[in-house]
């Protein structure tokens, strides 16, 4: 017998994890769906000062995007709260599918599963409103999946747009749509391998105690960072060389470090934290 | 076989084994006796593989517990003492975890729930202790695994289910079934257990079957408590006394009797049954 991955037991622990997911988690997704809803009936029946109010497709979509990473940060939980439970995670563990099957259908229902039927809902129910003649403009589904569009969008404010006038076209013209797919795909990865690890690591208060460790450890980066940089005598006089006429090409390659801070970030991130959460399936004690 | 070697194991700073070596053979249904606190729950939770050992192994049919191996797992079920289920019906629950166990019988499973009298229509939350105790008994019954581990199964069982629980445990289980029952209620599994392992703090004060103890010790019920018996105890009409066997004598175990002689003559005991 193949005690390590077996496709049939494989496809068994799917089944067994699907006919707890909606279950538990169809009320949390409810209320996230339920969100844009309440937004949009509120900017119907209040408008500001009189005129239509319009709630643009780009603008939409990021309110999608962020429901849709609180979907991902309290999946774990929803989905396997007592795996590590002395008392109610016994049944789990005794399972009879090995550690990579147990582990392989978490990811799954977690990162793939969860955003998807999130944003599905989310997409589905803004189109629904759409058509009505309120104040959604466009439809969010037919530019959801150009994110180059939506960087776009992001950047199209004054203070950004001043800033990075001339920069600009470089920027974007360095980001490849598979890029920023990518970009995206370990954003999400990250976000969930990170939530998953604490859901296997704390008993209690879960997802509240990642977000406390999470602010705790980007106090402690910035405080680091920002010594560092006072510090640093060639930082400091590169700074000061800053002027009108290279400002452009810093900007330019702090965007480049950043992208490769983030990309890399985010595989080791995603790799350190993806693995914790198999050791602790594997060798967790009840 | 459950082959235990040279075993240690302790939570944080309590001991709870020190060296032991034990064995289970295949086809016996097991009464794990012992105090409160004496390590019953965890030494089923070692041959689960819910815990490691920190020195010495345990194999079961050669395999290695702690290392949850699908091949092992599909061959075993654990009932632990305290029930907590999901917020399902013991019907779904089972369609939901059958699919691992190679000989589940989901027609067993309406069977033993139609014996056991639990409604089928409820949910977990809906029963009683006792009626949820039954319906994982049902459960676990039904997946027919070679090893099944019932940790305090009668707790919290009224008089009449746990007659059904005894009937239910020697009527269902096939002569390949090793069951193994942790219990300090020793007269609910009395008729149904034999052999009989006795655990004491650190050590295994006893594993015997019924015929290797009657060999060596004598259970005699008489009008007067006798001055060289290990333990005595009064009953109605007389008096029970549990004394060396010298004279090859025949009679029937009291496991209650026999479990006070031992805890109170460990040593002598423990040599007696080597």
């Amino acid at each position: 017998m193949n005690n390590t991955f077996n496709i049939n037991r494989f496809g068994k622990i799917l089944k067994h994890d699907g006919l707890n997911f909606f279950p538990n988690i169809i009320l949390a997704l409810a209320i996230l769906w339920a969100i844009p809803v309440v937004v949009y009936l509120f900017t119907s029946l209040m408008p500001s000062d009189g005129t239509k109010d319009i709630l643009d497709a780009f603008g939409r979509i990021s309110v999608i995007d962020t429901l849709a990473k609180i979907a991902l940060i309290i999946a774990p939980v929803r989905l396997y709260k007592y795996c590590n439970d002395s008392r109610k995670g016994i049944v789990y563990a005794m399972l009879p599918a090995s550690t990579l099957e147990k582990f392989l259908s978490m990811v799954i229902y977690c990162v793939i599963v969860t955003p998807i039927i999130y944003i599905a809902g989310a997409l589905a129910i803004d189109s629904i409103l759409a058509l009505f003649n309120g104040p959604y403009d466009g439809f969010a589904v037919s530019v959801y999946f150009d994110r180059y569009a939506q960087i776009n969008y992001a950047f199209d404010y004054q203070d950004a747009k001043m800033l990075l006038d001339d920069t600009w076209p470089i920027f974007v013209n360095s980001l490849s749509p598979s890029f920023l797919t990518i970009l995206s795909i370990l954003g999400t990865l990250t976000l969930s391998a990170i939530f998953m690890f604490g859901n296997m690591i704390f008993k209690k208060h879960k997802t509240g105690k990642m977000i406390g460790i999470l602010i705790l450890l980007a106090i402690i980066i910035m405080i680091i960072f920002v010594n560092y940089v006072a510090n640093n005598e060639a930082l400091t006089e590169y700074f000061k060389q800053i002027d009108e006429d290279n400002v452009t090409e810093f900007i330019e390659r702090m965007i480049f470090i950043w992208m490769n801070v983030a990309l890399y970030t985010e595989i080791i991130v995603s790799a350190l934290m993806l693995f914790g959460v198999y050791r602790k399936i594997k060798t967790q004690k009840y | 076989m459950i082959k235990i070697n040279n075993l240690d194991f302790a939570y944080k700073n309590t001991q709870v084994f020190k060296n032991i070596s034990l064995e289970f053979q295949k086809g016996n249904i097991y009464g794990l006796l012992g105090e409160n606190g004496v390590g019953k729950t965890t030494l089923l939770k070692l041959i689960c593989g819910l815990q490691k050992p920190q020195h010495g192994s345990v194999t079961v049919d050669g395999l290695t517990p702690s290392m949850r191996q699908p091949e092992f797992l599909q061959n075993v079920y654990f009932l632990p003492e305290e029930v907590i289920t999901e917020d399902t019906t013991p019907e779904k629950f089972i369609q939901k975890i059958g699919c691992f166990y190679p000989r589940y019988d989901f027609g067993l499973f309406n069977k033993l729930m139609g014996e056991l009298e639990v409604d089928l229509s409820k949910k977990f939350n809906e029963l009683s202790h006792g009626q949820k105790k039954k319906a994982l008994l049902a459960c676990a019954m039904s997946l027919q695994t070679d090893y099944l581990f019932l940790d305090e199964p009668t707790n919290g069982l009224d008089i009449p289910s746990k007659a059904l629980f005894r009937k239910v445990i020697s009527q269902y289980c096939s002569d390949e079934t090793t069951v193994i029952i942790s219990t300090h209620q020793v007269k609910d599994v009395e008729n149904l257990i034999d052999p009989i392992v006795i655990l004491d703090r650190d050590d295994v004060l006893m594993n015997a079957n019924f015929a290797e103890i009657t060999d060596k010790i004598y259970f005699e019920y008489g009008p007067e408590r006798l001055q060289n018996a290990y333990y005595t105890e009064m009953l109605p009409g007389g008096y029970i006394n549990v004394m060396p066997n010298d004279e090859h004598l025949e009679s029937n175990v009291n496991i209650e009797a026999l479990f006070n002689a031992v805890m109170k003559n460990k040593e002598t005991i423990k040599n007696l049954m080597k």
